[in-house]
């Protein structure tokens, strides 16, 4: 046996285990954790998914909710477990924004976003602006030459500090240079009903929650953050048609944390590209009215990286609240 | 109204259908076990048949996780009366008198009561969401951070009406469980408080591990060790039923239960679980007996019983009527309607007419179901308390640790409910009141937010309490209340000190109750 | 004069000093606009005040020493069983966890027959999990060998 042939033995013999690894991969139930209460965003969009992938691997994929701090817990939980490919994690946007605000109140991060690699992006939402129907503002102009004139008088309900919602709003203001009034809640939903109360003027919300409001005529909608105009309301212009440089979408996703075996994580890519052409996928998808929107995880990783580098410039120019007097 | 008996008529023909009849009954049942199992509770039930529901049409899987949901609202006073733990925080109440009243030997009274009361409070609440739904809705929506001030400090101020003992001990208390509700997240600032570094403290400290250790682990803590043991209580079949004063007596706390609790449930983000808190502090001040609660008083099971239910149809009216969660509950059943393909909105009722009378008429069918179920098995129940206590609170123990820990998967609950056992035993020792503290560790986040919502809104302008005229109203209310309990210190008589509650009954005072 | 109430209530003030004191990291605020540490420190003293007159008025109750401690041992012993559940329960897992709790509580400190507390601890352990685990698809922590 010439040397060479030994080291290609050699080579062999060491790579065979992950080969064999990852074609016995999975032998036990996949854990999809999802960070959010059951009926939460990440939870609607990792059910269909698990059902997808399950048909595809012949192997059972369950959904698990692991809640608490607006989905730290969850987050922090996936980023230090066994890097095997059984415990993934299917994140929203604001996966990116809780170490910038761990960092931003000099607290030990619950998990960095290095300890994840990327497997798929599944949907990515823009958040569009929206109003109360009795408000005069019939567009973005309007809304911003008002603010311009009587700045921190308009207000705007959000799902949280540094949350997804504050956020986006956060970008528009930045690009428009005007100062509204943020108010706080606790969650999407109370934010839409203090909203549709009138409490407050405007809210960045996702299209599906607020559609159906949109349609009963209660809710005006003034602008998108996407790119594109979103499908269900092709007439809403996008803030960058507007002349706003602002961008911002509610994604989900789905990660593994970092040092999963590559054999593994391409079975997974495989497996979830494969799940988004499942017919009863596209089906509960269409339900929920969300689009799909795929990015294998190349793509995905510069899709995060850019987006990730976006929350974290807001967050720092919004600061600490207490010292923005 | 005919096109309301129509409709009615049209939903009852859908709820009966037997399709529908059986997931509903599911529901029941599933909602009635989830509900006596401590710690765990709807919301853990309804999150568990989620995706199960994904199979059905829109109607059965709303019918039945409508059904988990007020179904927990019958099994969750089951264990509070047996062994004073609460089956969820809504039933914490009825621990008090619950408990006591089994401790008496009246333990199937207390149940045969708490189920009427719920069923009776159940279907009239119904006819309210049936009849009111949009109008309230739009009333619910009304309701903002001033006007959520407002209530919750109503809600501080008839707490201090729910002590019999001394008053600053009462407030004091309070204070606790609202310096308690203060651990974690500042949801204004971002600012992480009192939490230490514990990443699972960010979110608060958590009603249920708070409710359960303080009245389930400190009962135990107390009991366990006594020379003397509860007495084993062999029920005869004469005693599994109320006695015709204790009928009587639960009368008019049914029927004030079920109004508060529905007015409160449909306010959006209250918690309906103040239903139960306020209508024992409402019944304990209308009642000619105040002295009786606390040592069984049939008004303290009757009326937070009834509060709790009318108060889950409550939550249901701003989810069906406008497509707005008042809670975490609703919200969940909202994402259920949604990823069947149904937007709740406001529309829903035109657009989804067999939804809307379907959920409306299997509620009706629902209660009947459940009352039928809940009676008999009080006699099984009952018989649960034969089993002498040493072997009973490891049973206990066991279940509240599991309970607790499935609500969030995290040992951090099972210290926090150790630690409140603790405290619950210490206090209790020193004769402070546990009560307050729940209901403090409640209010407080929702209190403060809504505080600093107020003044963000209005610019830091503390008149918008004013200028706003429910809030306002509330506030009044309040006031009202206030300087009438303040009255005795105008009288100065020999007794002035207790009157105003500053002491509490003497020792021997409470053994003359007894 | 050392009575029940005085002691409850110093213990309570002691507290509330001790609360204001953490909450000296976070920026108070003003009144118009109140900050991260203002709540708790208007709620801790209210605390202290309402501890003070629980003080004040406690010359009236009974006396300390009244208090009888009979359970005391069993409670520490119940509260060291919940503590080690805390520690035990994600290391050893659910099931292990229950046996030797109920173990402990029955045959330990109750003194029950051993058929009785065998009975009872696997019953327990065994029954919880079922319900919780398999029925209501609760995750519970498995210990070593899965179980």
């Amino acid at each position: 046996m010439t040397t060479r042939g030994l080291v290609v033995l050699l080579a062999l013999a060491l790579a065979l285990p992950a080969v064999v690894a990852a074609q016995d991969f999975p032998t036990r139930p996949i854990n999809i954790v999802a960070p959010f209460p059951p009926g939460g965003q990440a939870d609607l969009m990792a059910r269909p998914t698990a059902a997808a992938m399950e048909k595809i691997l012949k192997s059972p994929v369950v959904v698990v909710n692991k809640t608490g701090a607006a989905g730290a817990v969850g987050m922090a939980f996936v980023a230090n477990s066994k890097p095997d490919g059984y415990n993934l994690l299917m994140a929203l946007s604001s996966i990116s924004i809780i170490p910038e605000a761990d960092k931003l109140f000099d607290r030990k991060p619950a998990y960095t976003m290095d300890q994840f690699a990327p497997i798929a992006l599944v949907s990515a939402d823009p958040t569009i602006l929206v109003c109360r129907s009795e408000r005069p503002w019939k567009s973005v102009k309007e809304l911003v030459e008002d603010a311009k004139k009587r700045p921190d008088e308009i207000s705007y309900s959000s799902s949280g500090i540094y949350g997804t919602l504050h956020m986006a709003m956060e970008m528009l203001v930045h690009a428009a240079g005007i100062k509204l009034k943020h108010v706080p809640y606790g969650g999407a939903a109370p934010a839409l009903t203090a909203l549709l109360g009138g409490h407050v003027d405007c809210m960045a919300a996702g299209p599906a929650v607020v559609l159906p409001q949109v349609k009963a005529g209660k809710l005006r909608p003034l602008a998108g953050w996407g790119e594109k105009r979103i499908a269900v309301l092709p007439e809403l212009p996008t803030l960058k048609e507007l002349g706003y440089n602002a961008e911002f979408y509610i994604w989900a996703g789905m990660f593994a944390p970092k040092g999963t075996p590559e054999p593994i994580m391409k079975k997974l890519r495989d497996t979830v590209r494969a799940a988004m052409q499942d017919a009863d996928f596209k089906t509960a998808m269409d339900k929920m009215e969300t689009p799909i929107a795929y990015l294998d995880a190349p793509e995905f990783q510069k899709f995060w990286d850019n987006d990730a580098k976006m929350l974290a410039d807001a967050i720092k120019r919004v600061g600490r609240i207490e010292e923005a007097k | 109204m005919i096109e309301t008996l129509q409709n009615l008529g049209h939903g009852f023909a859908i709820a009966l259908s037997p399709s529908v009849m059986v997931y509903a009954f599911a529901g029941c049942v599933i909602g009635t076990l989830v509900g006596m199992l401590p710690g765990v509770g709807p919301l853990a039930g309804i999150s568990l048949l989620l995706p199960a529901s994904y199979g059905l049409s829109a109607t059965t899987a709303i019918v039945m996780l409508a059904g988990i949901y007020y179904g927990a609202m019958y099994g969750g006073s089951t264990t509070s009366i047996l062994m004073r733990i609460p089956g969820e925080a809504a039933s914490v109440m009825t621990c008090i008198d619950g408990y006591a009243m089994t401790r008496k030997g009246r333990a199937g009274p207390a149940l045969a009561i708490a189920a009427t009361g719920s069923y009776i409070a159940g279907t009239l609440s119904v006819v309210g969401l049936m009849l009111l739904a949009p109008p309230l809705a739009a009333f619910a929506l009304s309701f903002g951070p001033p006007e959520y001030v407002a209530l919750l400090l109503l809600g501080l101020m008839v707490l201090a009406y729910m002590s019999g003992g001394s008053v600053p001990k009462s407030l004091s208390m309070a204070a606790l469980g609202l310096l308690l509700g203060m651990i974690g997240i500042d949801p204004m600032t971002g600012y992480s408080r009192f939490s230490y570094g514990v990443v699972e403290l960010a979110d608060g400290i958590g009603i249920v591990p708070v409710a359960v250790g303080l009245f389930g682990v400190s009962e135990i803590l107390l009991t366990a060790g006594q020379a003397e043991m509860p007495q084993v209580i062999k029920p005869k079949l004469r005693d599994l039923l109320p006695s015709r004063d204790e009928w009587k007596d639960a009368v008019w706390p049914i029927g004030r239960g079920t109004v508060l609790g529905f007015l409160i449930g449909i306010i959006p983000g209250s918690a309906h679980i103040i239903s139960s808190f306020v209508s024992y502090a409402v019944e304990r001040r209308l009642s000619k007996h105040p002295e009786r609660f606390g040592q069984g008083a049939v008004a303290g099971v009757a009326g937070p019983e009834s509060a709790n239910n009318s108060a889950t149809s409550g939550a249901l009216v701003p989810m069906l009527a406008l497509g707005v969660p008042s809670g975490p509950i609703p919200a969940v059943m909202m994402a259920a309607m949604m990823v069947h393909g149904v937007s709740p909105g406001p529309m829903l009722i035109q657009q989804q007419p067999e939804l809307f009378w379907g959920v409306i008429a299997s509620m009706y069918v629902g209660n009947i179901v459940l009352l039928i179920l809940n009676l008999p098995l009080v006699g099984v129940f009952v018989n649960l308390l034969r089993i002498p206590y040493p072997i009973m609170y490891p049973a206990i123990l066991v279940f509240s640790v599991v309970g607790v820990y499935a609500v969030n998967g995290s040992v951090v609950d099972v210290w926090i409910m150790a630690a409140m056992g603790a405290l619950g035993y210490l206090l209790r020792k020193f004769d402070f009141e546990t009560a307050p503290i729940v209901l403090g560790v409640v209010l407080a986040p929702m209190l403060e937010m809504s505080l600093r919502q107020s003044l963000a809104l209005s610019s830091g302008r503390y008149t918008v309490f004013v200028t706003r005229p429910i809030a306002a109203t509330m506030l009044g209310i309040g006031l009202v209340l206030l300087l009438y309990s303040l009255r005795p210190l105008l009288a100065k008589g020999a007794d002035w000190r207790r009157k105003l509650g500053l002491e509490g009954d003497s020792i021997a005072e409470k053994e003359e109750n007894r | 004069m050392l009575t029940r109430d005085r002691v409850g209530g110093v213990a309570l003030l002691l507290f509330a000093v001790a609360v204001m004191w953490e909450d000296r990291a976070f920026p108070l605020g003003t009144v118009t606009k109140p900050g991260p540490g203002y709540m708790p420190m208007l709620l801790a003293g209210i605390l202290a005040a309402m501890a003070l007159l629980v003080i004040w008025v406690g010359g009236r109750s009974p006396a300390l020493g009244s208090l009888d401690w009979l359970e005391k041992k069993h409670a520490v012993a119940i509260l060291g069983g919940c503590a080690f559940t805390a520690l035990a329960l994600e290391r050893i897992g659910y099931r292990l966890t229950v046996i030797l709790l109920v173990v402990f509580l029955l045959w330990v400190i109750e003194r029950k027959r051993p058929a009785v507390v065998i009975a009872t601890a696997l019953g327990l352990s065994l029954g919880t999990f079922y319900v919780f685990s398999t029925l209501l698809q609760v995750p519970l922590p498995l210990g070593p060998g899965e179980f």
